[in-house]
């Protein structure tokens, strides 16, 4: 929210600087963001008197003026239609002036005649939004050329950005930030009253007989002259849904003559973010921007009835806002009405048919106090957040009403030139409950960790607006100003005493925290571990969205049976990815458009998967990919094949794990290659799967070349690490080892790992590892085979092995090739 | 039997033998060379070898002393042999050692570590820090309930404090009740799901991606948080500013200076933000022109850093335990930020990319 320094100034005077305000607002939670002065980037820029003006020789719509800028007369030329005749004054930046938008004004030449300088507009001096001419100073104004224009137009003033948070709507108004700061400067705060319009008419009459009203003149500054009330038929008011408002207030002003607001007015809007309409319409915004409570400006003579029907929308019913939207609504909408129909949507936009317009004499101004919640349902499914809405449902000040109203018809009679009524429908529907809260101090300072002292908590909270009595020794009960819904227990008020105080008061402490013995889940830990492996392992960590299009898994032929997003910012992040496939692939196949050669990559995160409970199923993938070529030292390099997927996951679940995987052939998922990829196992269990990914596939995902992926799956893996247990150590070998090789011809079918494993077999326990060491195959071999050369390493643990048990054991193992696997011995 | 031609051979053999091994051996110049001369004295078919095969022919009398004499040339020939050996191996190590140097700007050989994600690295370290002050470490899901992220946190129902977190829903567009599904919009889900489950005391951080509606140059619909919490009797706001005080020296620089401000967070009461001296103009060193410049904190020496409070009793109320006799502090940071601050990382979209080039610099 926009807040003028000076504005806050005229309401609380403190004794501190723009920098100390925003700071002790900034810690005491209304967060300053920005800083920003106004009226001091206009230097060169003074008010000067028009000499004299003509048409220029040569171009239709210049005209060439004699301005007299309280030094020098000087020719400008101008191209604005409304240069004032001679004596009336403008706005001139003189040669060498810095316009706000970085424009230099220099000596120009413009169609062969010499202008000095630069007439201005409002919009090119940025103290306003009006472009269609230049700024013609109001002859009321009080300003000798040559006054730099930010003091005659008196500009000087700083904005402060708050960064307000959602429990705080009485800070939604100047009044609200005054508040605060005479709380937090210590010198309380006193709301001003309202100057009081120069004239006013008893309201007898104006509504309908019975009807509650609010007395508004006591709340004026000044007396007012009486007029006599005008002819108006009587108002009536119906609240047909208390629950939704509970407070209702109308005022009257009559006889008033829509315009432009004035300059001031004009100005304060412009710096606040709001751009200025007409007096009316500005007057209910510079409302707004005071009290923080947002009031509605109807014209009375379009108002049927007239009456005003706070009520809930007829399901379809229609109306079109001041936008120009035809709104739809539904039974949950409250809708402000007349004798025919909706008028506004309560708390969020005025309709089209009744709001101000240039005829409009008769104002009836609405401030009400709507339920919040109501408000921002509304407010959410027209999608319509307007200053209104923002206020209502944050919850305005429903004591305020008399208050606002008496501000509010004061200042449009003042600015309209009308009368405003001296009293205001007021009706309370139902009456808003004050909240009591108990505080003990002793409470307050076992949660801040502070001496807090009964009297110091007793004069913050009185500070505050709440009404304050002890009860009894230890606490006090306070009650809680209309303007403060956030506070509704004890806490909360814990929360006002720190803060008034400051949170720098309150000292460090180091808690004593009692460890759990269960400690971090084995998981995670173990998580954290495949993480490292996978680093140390030579993989370069990837962290990719949790959300993929549909396509993305169609096309990587993973699972389509995905969790969708209700309401995903695009198509391509529609739904939660079953795969981390199309995430990891797509990295790679953008490193490869960038001409990476080397591409390692992995990433642990969770894939999701429907289920018929109410979550769907989140699991922990290790996935893997490599693509280009495995750098050599200096050359050497060789395209990532099927052995370095194996490789990494051997590298990775050793160091994770402290065992090494096998590969078998069965079932892989169809985005592998049907021949080129392996089920991984660890003790007989299927833990995930390697290989390059099948070449369709790779096309479609637009991958360069054999690509390789993997993926583990991290909860068997755990599950597998937990039913293990921990590594169980050996002592050393007490007996010499002795190695023997074995070489064969056989035929490819015959996998190196299955004759490994039936060699090992076939020592019957002698055999401590069994080694393929050398592969080999040749011209003078017959197709389809290959040579094979193993190395048997011999130990008996109970004894010395001798040469003779060695070669007896070592031929059985020949004669098995031979026979199993119809090898011959080399 | 004796051959009297047999002493003779032996003899001249064993005399030609002697008067030329050593000078032979020692004009080797390489190993092999040595080796091969060697061989032709004491190799299987070597002279020596050949005359000691004639030691059956030699005269019983004889062949004794004769025997002797050969063996001891054999020692002789080995000993020379050894130290001709050593020459040369002295020789090649004083090559080496004198000679030109490896090239040793040639690349290493080794299979090279990757590296961790930014977010995995800055995680590491802020768990460290908490896990070291006993602390443990908790997960949750990250399709939630609503229930979970919005309702049992104390965010009252339709209230504008949602807005601050624009859902992703799952399933169909619909209205929304506890029972929806969502995206969790921050890992505070997570001290629901733990105080639910666990009895305190507790304490537990919690790092997670979330996910947000929002998607421009400084805000990625995923991110990472880490959420910390103590529940406990008596647990205070000093000591809250204790522990963060002492997280953010050890992970930034010991002389951060830390500045608590009120906000709001409907899940705490009292609630705060937590500025931190600028790192990257090092504010605590009081160099006033080199705040003014800095474009990270803006000329005021302070960032923001996190988010903290104590724990709302409502949310206590919640999950069953007695706000009366439990209190507890919580704090929430965005991990990308802390990331971005710690290793100076220009754009948050780097950290999504997935670009080596960006990745290998962790």
């Amino acid at each position: 929210m926009l807040v003028s320094f000076r504005w806050l100034q005229e309401l609380c005077p403190v004794d501190a600087d723009v920098a100390e305000v925003a700071r002790r607002l900034s810690l005491a939670g209304l967060e300053v963001e920005a800083i920003e002065e106004k009226g001091a980037n206009l230097a060169g820029v003074v008010i000067a008197e028009i000499r004299a003006k003509s048409p220029h020789p040569k171009r239709d719509k210049l005209t060439l003026v004699t301005v007299f800028d309280g030094e020098d007369e000087l020719q400008v030329i101008c191209g604005a239609p409304n240069v004032p005749e001679p004596g009336g004054r403008v706005l001139f930046a003189r040669a060498g002036a810095v316009l706000p938008n970085g424009m230099e004004i220099g000596l120009r030449k413009i169609a062969g005649v010499e202008s000095n300088g630069m007439i201005c507009s409002e919009a090119e001096l940025e103290i306003g939004t009006d472009a269609a001419g230049i700024f013609v100073v109001d002859p009321g104004t009080d300003a000798l050329p040559g006054t730099s224009v930010a003091d005659a137009l008196d500009l000087h003033d700083v904005i402060l950005d708050i960064g307000l948070t959602p429990n705080r709507p009485d800070c939604l108004g100047h009044v609200g930030i005054a508040r605060e700061l005479g709380v937090l400067f210590g010198q309380g705060f006193k709301p001003r009253k309202a100057a009081g319009p120069r004239r006013s008419f008893a309201a007898a009459g104006a509504f309908q007989a019975g009807e509650p009203t609010s007395k508004l003149a006591p709340l004026w500054d000044n007396e007012s002259e009486a007029v006599d009330t005008p002819k108006l038929p009587a108002i009536s008011l119906e609240i047909a849904d208390g629950d939704r408002c509970p407070r209702y207030g109308a005022a009257l002003v009559s006889g008033v003559r829509i315009a432009p607001s004035p300059f001031w007015l004009r100005y304060r809007l412009h710096n606040l973010g709001l751009r200025a309409l007409s007096n009316v319409v500005d007057a209910t915004n510079l409302i707004l921007l005071e009290w923080g409570h947002p009031i509605h400006a109807f014209d009375l003579a379009r108002l049927a009835g007239p009456k005003v029907v706070v009520r809930r929308a007829a399901e379809g019913e229609k109306m079109a806002t001041l936008d120009e939207v035809e709104r739809r609504f539904t039974e949950d909408d409250l809708l402000i009405c007349d004798a025919n129909g909706p008028v506004a949507v309560a708390g969020v936009m005025g309709g089209r048919d009744t709001e101000i317009r240039d005829e409009t004499s008769d104002v009836l101004i609405e401030c009400a106090y709507f339920n919040p919640r109501s408000i921002r349902r509304t407010s959410r499914r027209l999608g319509l957040h307007t200053d209104s809405s923002h206020r209502f449902e944050r919850g305005v000040d429903p004591g305020a009403v008399p208050r606002v109203l008496a501000s509010a018809s004061s200042l449009i009679a003042e600015l309209g030139a009308g009368a405003a009524a001296t009293t205001a429908i007021d009706r309370i529907a139902k009456p808003i409950e004050q909240t009591s809260i108990r505080f003990r101090p002793a409470r307050a300072a076992q949660l801040l960790g502070t001496p807090v002292s009964k009297e110091e908590s007793f004069d913050i909270l009185e500070s505050l607006g709440c009404r304050v009595a002890p009860e009894g020794d230890e606490a006090l009960i306070a009650e809680v100003p209309s303007w403060r819904p956030d506070l509704r227990r004890e806490v909360d008020l814990i929360e006002e005493v720190a803060r008034v105080r400051g949170y720098e008061e309150i000292p460090t402490a180091v808690p004593r925290v009692h460890p759990s013995e269960a400690g971090t889940s084995g998981l995670l830990k173990f998580v954290d571990r495949l993480r490292e492996a996978a680093m140390a392992s030579g993989l370069y960590e990837a962290v990719n969205y949790g959300f993929v299009s549909i396509d993305d898994l169609r096309k990587a032929r993973v699972s389509t049976d995905a969790v969708p997003l209700a309401n995903p910012l695009s198509e391509e992040r529609s739904v939660m990815r079953t795969s981390l496939l199309p995430g990891l692939t797509a990295a790679a196949t953008r490193a490869q458009r960038r001409g990476a050669t080397e591409v390692r990559l992995f990433e642990l995160a969770r894939t999701f998967r429907p289920t018929n409970e109410t979550l769907p199923r989140e699991s922990s993938v290790l996935a893997i990919t490599l693509a280009g070529e495995h750098a050599g030292w200096i050359g050497g390099e060789q395209s990532f094949d099927l052995y370095d997927g194996k490789g990494v996951i051997q590298a990775i679940l050793s160091r994770a794990f402290g065992r090494a995987p096998k590969l078998t052939i069965g079932e892989v998922p169809s985005f592998l290659h049907p021949k080129r990829s392996a089920i991984v196992t660890l003790a007989s269990r299927p833990i995930g799967f390697v290989g390059e990914i099948h070449p369709d596939v790779g096309d479609d995902l637009e991958l360069v070349g054999r690509v390789i992926y993997a993926e583990l799956d991290v909860e068997l893996l755990y599950a597998l690490s937990e039913e293990l247990g921990p590594m169980q150590a050996r002592g050393l070998p007490k007996y010499p080892a002795v190695t023997r090789d074995i070489a064969m011809l056989v035929r490819d079918e015959f996998s190196a790992g299955e004759i490994a494993d039936a060699l090992r077999d076939a020592a019957k326990g002698l055999a401590e590892s069994v080694r393929l060491f050398d592969l080999y195959r040749g011209d003078q071999m017959p197709d389809g085979h290959r040579s094979l050369a193993f190395r048997v390493t011999y130990r008996d643990p109970e004894g010395t092995l001798t040469d003779k048990r060695v070669d007896k054991v070592h031929a059985s193992l020949a004669k098995l090739a031979g026979d199993r696997f119809e090898a011959t011995i080399r | 039997m004796a051959e009297p031609d047999a002493v003779q051979t032996f003899e001249t053999g064993l005399a030609e033998i002697r008067g030329a091994y050593a000078e032979a051996l020692r004009a080797a110049r390489s190993e092999p060379e040595l080796r091969l001369i060697n061989g032709r004295y004491v190799g299987p078919q070597g002279e020596l070898t050949k005359l000691l095969k004639l030691m059956p022919k030699l005269p019983a009398e004889q062949r004794r002393q004769l025997g002797q004499a050969a063996n001891a040339l054999k020692q002789e020939i080995q000993s020379t042999f050894e130290e001709a050996l050593q020459t040369i191996f002295r020789g090649a190590r004083e090559a080496e050692l004198t000679g030109p140097p490896l090239d040793v700007t040639l690349p290493g050989r080794w299979q090279m570590p990757g590296r961790l994600h930014p977010i995995t690295r800055i995680r590491n370290e802020v768990l460290e820090i908490f896990v070291s002050l006993g602390f443990d470490i908790a997960d949750g899901p990250e399709v939630e309930l609503y229930e979970n992220c919005f309702d049992k946190l104390g965010f009252p129902p339709d209230h504008p404090a949602t807005d601050e977190q624009d859902t992703f829903f799952i399933g169909a567009a619909g209205s929304v009740d506890s029972e929806s599904v969502l995206l969790r919009t921050q890992t505070s889900t997570i001290q629901i799901r733990e105080m639910m489950k666990r009895k305190p005391p507790l304490a537990i951080v919690s790092p997670g991606a979330v996910y947000r509606r929002d998607d421009d140059a400084t805000h990625s619909p995923m991110f990472f948080q880490l959420e910390g919490f103590l529940v406990d009797e008596d647990v205070t706001f000093a000591e809250l500013k204790g522990v963060l005080t002492l997280f953010l020296r050890r992970l930034f620089d010991e002389h951060v200076a830390l500045r608590f401000r009120a906000s709001y967070f409907p899940f705490v009461e009292p609630g705060g933000e937590v500025d931190m001296s600028c790192v990257f103009c090092r504010a605590w060193e009081g160099d006033r022109e080199r705040t003014a410049l800095c474009r990270v904190c803006k000329g005021t020496g302070w960032m923001e850093i996190l988010g903290c409070g104590m724990i709302h009793p409502v949310v206590f109320e919640n999950v069953g335990y007695d706000p009366e006799k439990y209190t507890g502090f919580a704090f929430g940071m965005g991990l990308d930020r802390i990331a971005m601050l710690k290793y100076a990382i220009p754009n948050i979209k780097l950290l999504y990319e997935n670009d080596v080039r960006f990745l290998s610099q962790f």
